[in-house]
């Protein structure tokens, strides 16, 4: 019978989507209590996956018996839900949905860091705590605790459904849900609600956490990244629903499941070289959650709450050539006169500057917050790889093919955000994000294998300038400066541009596009076209990056240009300012790789995983301290004489 | 005299609330036209029509052309330029800035062009011709969160004027403004459509409307009631009755009282008009 393997492979995925849904009931949660677009739910769910692993198996020199560990975690993920609480929540309370969500993001990042920094990379194998038996179904084996998991995910969705629906909690946060101020004058606790919700959330994400153990090794990127399809999911129920959003995420686990059994039947294209198609799950999770918003993005409700900000103000650059002058001569001096790593890490800078300024251009000027930048970034990297090595084409016109790509992907992704806006927007190019990187990146035909795709160094006319071309820097090794000039000239001609780009007409055009969309168009702006230029410009800067960033590795892999990665990239760019440009040049100096890193890493033995530990409490500072950024405000703060206060 | 604006049949319905119902109405060219009516009226839905942010069935012509398919800002570039009850300026722009985006007329080319190639185009004097005839020089370089709310309302004035519109729809510029600066708008008002440029006035301040207007409509519940000369709608029986049911006398006499406004404000109706 041919439908059997389906039903069977479905049934196996019963256990992602009980995770999926898992996930998805957690952003749900804060979605209604808090008005947070929770993307670091599937990290809280990681870090007591890590907890019952250390606990379990003594990493901390204890072993606890399993029922200890189990209560334990309990304990620790309502330790980590008053973290999160107080650390992400309540500090953002009244801010935009992209301000709290960018908090999440640096939760994410630091979360992520302290797992690595304590744990290392690799996965670890997780003591099961469900039954690991096995039933054969039509002729399969189906392990049982994929039913445990979507019949206790199932528990737990009613049991919210019921504590919402009926207790005076539920109601009260439905209340403050719709208008917060209505609700205080009722006497309901907003915090106190608040405080409930995400104690409730991180306690569903420590039980996903401990029964994901059950399917999957703990690592630091499956759980989080869960938090893809689980968007989806909790996209479907307009971040509302419980029911729907535990239904969609199951449907969503048992597809990737069937999708597993289908990539290993003769019919399923391949990528060339024997192997299955990479990726075709993100790929359908991204078509999912597209559907979704299609159907759904208007239902999301929005939240009555009492305070409401907007992104920090984009200044107009103050005599940028003369800064320029002042900087770039210092900075070709020290790319010659710095020790290698030194070097190395400014160059990283650099190449991180340049593609935050793609996030200045898209975020900063016309107020759509962007994953998708540095998946663009790999478009024109693999393209610059690919170009050598399928057609032996190199620099200059590999390079200039491959930022014309980027830019015509991110014209493409630009169309969602004609009808998408703010927090949608951020999910839905999440999921670009990941479905590009595993469908386009890991596929060996575009993208590159494990062991990577070569990349050759720039020359021109026979003159070699990468970074392992024979002029040394004055300690005597690579990389070569000349490289790095080169990487200073691109960066100064594209911070100068984007200076310009503030001053013009299009750049007051797209800050009015993103101050007030109506008043734009009543004043003759056309917001659909500037939006459209902004995804493209943004996109071209981005591939101009990621052309620089395949040059300096000499070999790229999908890694290069991870989502991870592109995330942490947002919260370092909020930290500096993400609306003007020395916002984006400070940004790049402190990026993880970057100058910074090194020195810490050379003068104190810190990794730079120590930064991100970091970033994500910054990001969250400078929210509610300095929205503007640090970088911006240094820059600009003299602008304004005292006289302006008054009035 | 030619129709700079000439509606008929102009509906526009809110799932089953009919907010207006067949309004016809024109602006002739060097005319202050008035638009009054109790809060609720339709005279916010029914520039939104005109100018494009709502769907509306029926006929729009500016000076005989057929614009009522068209987007807001193709609208906008035909000339036809508008305030906000609620101001709705570019906060993250400075007063300079906000005229300026008005001011210009950047097509893709222009756009790219300047970006690209440094092609600059001189500040546009018309923004600060805007800027003096308001009086807001002074204020030119702030951010509009740092004006108080009667000035913000002058830039909004001031960034519609900056578009070089060939007819302006001005939406309650005066509410929030002191009887003193709400005089001073109308005689500015008055200049401005002196000077050629035909506009369309809505606003509760009576004494404003009728003190300044060439000729009035009046709308009530989504329909026009009246039509004709601030002294014929002064005494018109159904305006007065649509009004507080109070005699011209008490009309009269609350016009010259700065709070004009309050009298026809209802509660909760504020809502109802967005």
């Amino acid at each position: 019978m041919v439908l059997s393997p389906i039903v069977a492979f479905a049934l196996i995925g019963l256990g992602s989507g009980g995770l999926i849904a898992g996930i998805g009931l957690g952003v749900v949660l804060s979605y209604r209590g808090g008005g947070v677009i929770n993307l670091s739910a599937g990290v809280l769910a990681m870090l007591s996956g890590f907890c019952y692993w250390a606990l379990d198996t003594g990493y901390f020199g204890i072993t606890f018996p399993t029922g200890w560990a189990i209560t334990l975690t309990i304990v620790f993920a309502l330790v980590v839900g008053v973290v999160f609480e107080f650390g992400v929540v309540r500090p953002l309370r009244g801010q935009p949905p992209l301000a709290k969500l960018t908090a999440t993001l640096g939760f994410f990042v630091s979360a992520q860091a302290a797992v690595v920094l304590g744990f290392g990379e690799e996965a670890r194998p997780q003591p099961p705590i469900l039954p690991s038996g096995i039933v054969s179904i039509l002729g399969y084996t189906v392990p049982v605790s994929s039913f445990w998991i979507a019949g206790i995910v199932l528990a737990v969705t009613l049991l919210f459904v019921g504590a919402f629906r009926w207790s005076r909690f539920g109601l009260g946060t439905r209340a403050a849900a719709e208008n917060e101020a209505y609700a205080t004058l009722y006497g309901l606790s907003p915090n106190g609600l608040s405080l409930a919700n995400t104690l409730l959330m991180s306690l569903a994400m420590g039980l996903v956490g401990l029964l994901g153990a059950s399917i999957a090794e703990v690592d630091s990127s499956t759980l989080p990244l869960m938090i893809v399809p689980a968007l989806a999911a909790a996209t479907f129920g307009s971040l509302n629903s419980f029911t729907v959003t535990y239904i969609a995420g199951m449907l969503i686990g048992m597809a990737e499941s069937v999708l597993i059994f289908f990539s290993s039947q003769s019919w399923f294209p391949t990528n060339g070289i024997g192997n299955p198609l990479p990726g075709v799950q993100e790929l359908m999770i991204f078509v999912v959650l597209v559907v979704a918003m299609f159907f759904r993005a208007g239902k999301i409700p929005g939240r009555g709450d009492i305070v409401e900000r907007r992104l920090p103000p984009a200044p107009r650059p103050r005599a940028p050539l003369k800064a320029a002058m002042k900087w770039v001569p210092l900075c070709a001096f020290l790319m010659w006169a710095l020790p290698f790593g030194f070097r190395e890490g400014l160059i990283t800078s650099l190449i991180a500057a340049v593609s935050l300024l793609s996030l200045v251009v898209i975020t900063g000027f016309v107020g759509q917050l962007s994953i998708v930048q540095l998946a663009l970034a790999g478009v024109a990297g693999f393209t610059v790889s690919h170009f050598f090595i399928n057609f032996g084409i190199g620099f200059p016109w590999a390079a200039i093919i491959g930022v014309l790509l980027a830019t015509v992907v991110g014209l493409i992704s630009g169309f969602p955000a004609l009808r998408v806006r703010g927090v949608s927007l951020v999910v839905l190019t999440l999921a670009a994000a990941v479905a590009i990187e595993n469908f386009g990146f890991t596929n060996s035909t575009w993208g590159a294998s494990v062991t990577g795709s070569l990349v050759p160094a720039p020359s021109l006319f026979g003159f070699n300038f990468g970074p392992n071309a024979s002029f040394h820097g004055i300690d005597g090794a690579e990389p070569s400066p000349l490289f790095g000039w080169f990487c200073l000239v691109v960066l100064t001609v594209i911070a100068l541009w984007v200076c310009n780009l503030r001053r013009s007409r299009l750049g007051q055009e797209m800050l009015a596009v993103r101050a007030n969309e109506r008043a734009a168009a009543a004043s003759g702006v056309n917001v659909r076209n500037v939006k459209l230029i902004g995804f493209a410009i943004a996109a071209a800067i981005a591939g101009v990056s990621g052309v620089l960033l395949a040059y300096s590795y000499g070999s790229i892999t999908a890694d290069s240009y991870d989502t991870l990665v592109a995330i942490s990239l947002i919260a370092f760019i909020y930290i500096c300012g993400i609306t003007t440009v020395p916002g984006a040049i400070q940004g790049g100096l402190i990026y993880t790789g970057g100058l910074l890193a090194y020195a810490i890493l050379d003068w104190f033995g810190l990794q730079g995983n120590w930064l991100n530990l970091l970033v994500g409490f910054l990001v969250i500072a400078s929210l509610v301290l300095r929205p503007e950024g640090g970088a911006t405000y240094l820059f600009y703060r003299s602008k304004r004489p005292a006289s302006e206060v008054t009035s | 005299m030619s129709a700079v604006l000439s509606t008929s049949g102009v509906s526009v319905s809110f799932g089953a609330v009919r907010a207006l119902s067949e309004v016809d109405l024109e602006v002739r060219e060097g005319q202050l036209v008035g638009l009054i009516g109790p809060n609720g009226a339709g005279k916010t839905t029914f520039i939104d029509a005109v100018t494009g942010f709502v769907p509306a069935r029926g006929d729009i012509r500016l000076r005989d052309r057929d614009i009522s398919g068209l987007p807001p800002h193709r609208r906008a570039r035909l000339g036809l330029g508008r305030t906000w009850q609620t101001i709705e300026l570019f906060d993250d722009l400075s007063v300079r800035e906000n005229l300026a985006v008005a001011a210009q007329r950047s097509t893709l080319a222009s756009g790219l062009g300047e970006v690209f190639l440094g092609l600059w185009h001189g500040e546009e004097q018309v923004a600060e011709d805007a800027l003096d005839l308001l009086d807001l020089r002074h204020d030119a370089d702030r951010m509009p969160s740092e004006l108080p709310q009667g000035r913000r309302k002058l830039v909004g004035v001031a960034r519609a004027l900056a578009a070089r519109p060939r007819l302006l729809l001005l939406d309650e510029p005066a509410a929030g403004l002191d009887s003193h600066e709400s005089a001073e708008l109308g005689e500015r008002l008055r200049r401005v459509v002196d000077a050629g440029l035909p506009a369309l006035l809505v606003d509760h301040d009576m004494s404003l409307v009728l003190g300044i207007c060439d000729y009035v409509y009046v709308l009530d519940f989504g329909k026009l009631i009246a039509r004709g000369t601030p002294e014929e709608v002064r005494n018109d029986p159904e305006v007065r009755a649509a009004y507080l049911g109070g005699s011209t006398a008490d009309m009269a006499s609350t016009a010259d009282m700065a709070s004009t406004d309050m009298l026809v404000t209802m509660p909760g109706s504020e809502a109802t008009e967005r």
